[in-house]
């Protein structure tokens, strides 16, 4: 009883109320603009919220959390950049649908989405997250490296055309990941005596060039082109088109919040194997996949809004954050004299259903906010290519410099968007080489700590690895991945499928 | 949502400024944070700061600015005007850039606006480990050597240093040493069981040892802890600790050389204010942390003996690149 109404706290104070619903409406704008991150707005507001009480100041940030999410498809659909890394994958099929003149549609989708992958993480924080976080503790360094190569694996999916031009676009974002004192040792890396590449290369910057730019500089050829006109028709999908992708959405959902509650990684790999995962199990899409496939759309976005949820399990739990967010949120607490650790559940239950409880209500605003001013945002497409391609020049310039408020950056941003567009020019695809920067540091990081911890021996290595469930199984799906891209494989399965159907 | 932010923000100065007679703050007042959000420097510098607001009568930006061991943000602000409009929200990692190699300038190129508190360090262990306390763990390194995995922050961390203090006390130890990005990430491999021991700051294992999920095998400081009493401290193991003791990270505020002094003083003057704030001394103690607020000729003595030990301590260990001698700094 006392977990209902501490839960129903949002709903009995009207002010908390307003809080979440203007969070999460912020939030899918902070979201949806490439540059300004959950993150920054999150701690923005622990200094703007410091003399507020505990309740509204997380209701506000809450709000900002799940809004700032999804927000990020917005902009990937429209204009190809994703507005927060999270949303790379959404970019892949759902940019095509805009071209095509079904953005409505598309935001139409990832909005119902992603208020369902939402709903799956919540669900599970409630019901589950003692049991999750204990999972999510087990995952050893050598585990996230198992995974991270899982990920790289994932360059087949993003490829579009040559799988060799997609391994070279790959090799690329891992050494533009490395570049800077590396975090472990601080020695500095391809950093070539210069000072200015001690901090590394901004991933965002690199993720708003190749995206946004090279997009700009693309439009320029056809910049006498009529710009598409969108259909306005159905926005909202229909029951039909939800349930049938209802069952792939569960799938692409518990990747989500599984991948989201482990500490080391977030949202952004979660959309990226959950984009794999629907590529796998979808025999036959309506359209190719990378050609505005509805299940190219429906699987990052539940799995990120799924991870939301996932990454207040273990902070809840154990008072260990599962992103950087929630990184943010443990220290707002503090700031206000709660203990976030292993007893907060215990001490303060009304904490956790609060949180629980503030999530619902952010994810029904997100419902209602998602779903109106579409008509609106789509009208940004039909503009005068003229405009357009200013429009996300300035996005990008803005966007750059807003992470860390450095010049650098827009450099940075600039050089990789031209970088970007010769790259597509010539049949290289973009989307390995943000997936290389992202997991560049997840893979070295653990790969060198889970060899330090076996002594730099392999026997002792693979002994660890055959002893624990956790990285056999992990270990076997690497195997079996890799080997199922393999022409043997391949030719294996069609001859066992042949002889079935005689 | 940024703009609503950041018209209320302006509207607080507004209304600040307007009640204010000095001349110092006329305009928003950034402070750099050199490391991460959600992190402890960021949870001290975020908890004092509104104190200090309200008696300077103005607005103070906090920005984390991350990387290279906080030599970002502090080139940063080194670069900008010495008018007392941009701060330095740090902890002790500086004093060490010289001799690890990371940089050319630590604290001394800045003037210390107040040292707000330090954190004493704790050694613990995961819930499985066969140990229970120090003289536990050291024997069991004796007879298992190349086993216990110790976590590590990179050279010139906490762990760094209380790791070259037990080198130095008890003889080389034969254990692994496992690299995390901070102290959040290795606590977390602890209570994963990915590593055995870390040597860390009280406040970031103070909830796990009171939940049980990790032990405390004992206190790095001469005398018991109030938050923890029931630990024993290092000294009563080995008498040798002594000399090395008490020693311990700490955060401060700064503002570049050449600040003109009113303005130093005024800042000097809000944020020790601030940091008597009932608030904020309950939240240094719920962390574990012990309060300074010290400034002037004082915080310089301190970050020069806490320097010389330091830098000589790593350096004898052999994990720093240069020497401190090449610095100037003296052996203590």
């Amino acid at each position: 009883m006392d977990a209902f109404l501490a839960f129903a706290t949002v709903l009995m104070q009207p002010q908390l109320l307003a809080l979440v619903a203007l969070g999460t409406f912020a939030g899918i704008y902070i979201g949806a603009i490439p540059g300004l991150s959950v993150t920054m707005a999150v701690s923005i507001l622990i200094s703007f919220t410091f003399s507020w009480s505990v309740y509204p100041a997380l209701a506000l940030m809450v709000g900002i959390y799940m809004g700032g999410v999804y927000g990020g498809a917005r902009t990937a659909i429209l204009l190809n950049i994703p507005g927060a890394p999270s949303a790379i994958a959404t970019a892949l099929d759902g940019y095509p649908m805009a071209k095509r003149g079904e953005a409505g549609q598309a935001i139409g989708v990832s909005t119902v989405m992603s208020v369902i992958g939402g709903f799956v993480g919540i669900a599970v924080l409630a019901v589950a997250a003692p049991l999750v976080s204990d999972f999510a503790l087990r995952f050893q360094p050598r585990d996230y490296m198992f995974l991270a190569v899982l990920g790289i694996l994932l360059v087949g999916s993003l490829s579009t055309g040559s799988l060799v031009k997609g391994i070279f676009a790959g090799a690329l974002g891992v050494a533009i990941g490395a570049v800077g004192r590396d975090p472990l040792t601080f020695t500095p890396r391809f950093t070539f005596d210069l000072s200015l590449l001690n901090g590394g290369i901004s991933f965002i910057a690199v993720m708003i060039g190749m995206f946004g730019v090279s997009e700009a500089l693309l439009q320029l050829h056809h910049v006498d082109k009529k710009a598409i006109r969108q259909k306005v028709g159905r926005i909202i999908p229909s029951w039909k088109v939800v349930r049938k992708h209802l069952p792939l959405s569960m799938q692409t959902s518990t990747i989500g919040v599984t991948i989201g509650a482990l500490p080391g990684t977030g949202g952004d790999i979660a959309a990226l194997m959950a984009y794999d995962h629907a590529k796998r199990v979808t025999k036959n899409p309506e359209t190719p996949f990378g050609e505005g496939a509805m299940e190219g759309l429906v699987a990052p976005e539940t799995a990120n809004n799924a991870a939301v949820g996932g990454a207040f399990v273990p902070m809840m739990t154990l008072g260990i954050p599962g992103d950087a967010v929630t990184a943010i949120m443990i220290g707002a607490l503090f700031i206000h004299g709660l203990n976030p650790g292993p007893m907060l559940m215990i001490d303060r239950p009304e904490m956790f259903w609060f949180i629980v409880g503030a999530l619902t209500f952010a994810n029904i605003f997100l419902l209602i906010f998602g779903l109106t001013g579409i008509r609106l945002f789509t009208k940004l497409v039909e503009m005068p290519r003229a405009v357009l391609i200013s429009l996300i020049l300035i996005l990008s310039i803005v966007g750059a410099y807003a992470v860390n408020n450095a010049i650098t950056d827009v450099y940075w941003m600039l050089g990789f968007g031209v970088l970007g567009y010769f790259m597509r020019h010539y049949g290289y695809p973009l989307g390995p080489v943000i997936l290389g920067v992202i997991l560049s540091r997840l893979l070295d990081d653990n790969w060198r700590r889970a060899i330090i911890t076996a002594r730099e021996d392999w026997g002792r290595f693979f002994d660890g690895v055959f002893s624990s469930p956790l990285s056999s199984v992990l270990l076997a799906a690497v195997v079996f991945i890799f080997l199922s891209h393999t022409p043997p494989w391949k030719w294996a399965k069609a001859r066992l499928f042949a002889s079935r159907i005689k | 949502m940024k703009y609503t932010v950041l018209g209320s923000i302006s509207a607080m100065l507004i209304g600040a400024t307007g009640a204010l007679a000095q001349d110092y703050p006329t305009k928003e007042i950034q402070g750099i944070i050199q490391w991460g959000a959600g992190g402890s420097t960021d949870v001290v510098m975020r908890s004092v700061t509104p104190h200090a607001e309200a008696v300077l009568g103005g607005t103070v930006v906090m920005q984390n600015m991350t990387g290279g061991v906080g030599a970002i943000g502090l080139n940063y602000v080194a670069d900008q005007a010495a008018d007392g409009y941009t701060l330095l929200m740090g902890a002790e990692n500086p004093l060490l850039y010289k001799v690890m190699g990371l940089g050319d300038k630590d604290y001394s190129d800045f003037t210390a606006i107040n040292l707000l508190a330090r954190g004493t360090p704790i050694l613990v262990a995961g819930q499985n480990t066969p140990y229970n306390d120090y003289a536990e763990l050291m024997e069991f390194i004796a007879a298992n050597p190349g086993e216990v995995r110790f976590g590590a922050t990179g050279p010139g961390g906490l762990p760094s240093v209380i790791t070259a203090m037990i080198n130095a006390v008890e003889g080389e130890l034969d254990v692994i040493s496992v690299p995390f990005d901070g102290d959040g990430p290795a606590l977390t491999a602890l209570q994963g069981g990915a590593i055995d021991v870390m040597p860390a700051v009280l406040g970031a294992a103070i909830e796990g040892i009171r939940a049980g999920t990790m032990k405390p095998l004992a206190m790095f400081d001469v005398d018991a802890n109030e938050r923890l009493p029931d630990v024993p401290t290092v000294t009563s193991f080995n008498d040798a600790y002594n000399d090395l003791l008490p020693w311990g990270p700490f955060f401060g505020i700064f503002v570049k050389n050449g600040t003109p002094d009113d303005v130093v003083a005024s800042l000097q003057a809000a944020y020790s204010e601030a940091a008597q704030n009932a608030d904020f001394v309950e939240m240094i103690d719920n962390r574990g942390f012990t309060m300074m607020n010290i400034a002037g000729d004082e915080a310089a003595d301190f970050m020069n003996r806490w320097q010389q030990n330091t830098t000589w301590l790593l350096h004898d260990a052999g994990v720093t690149q240069n020497s401190p001698e090449d610095f100037g700094i003296e052996r203590p």
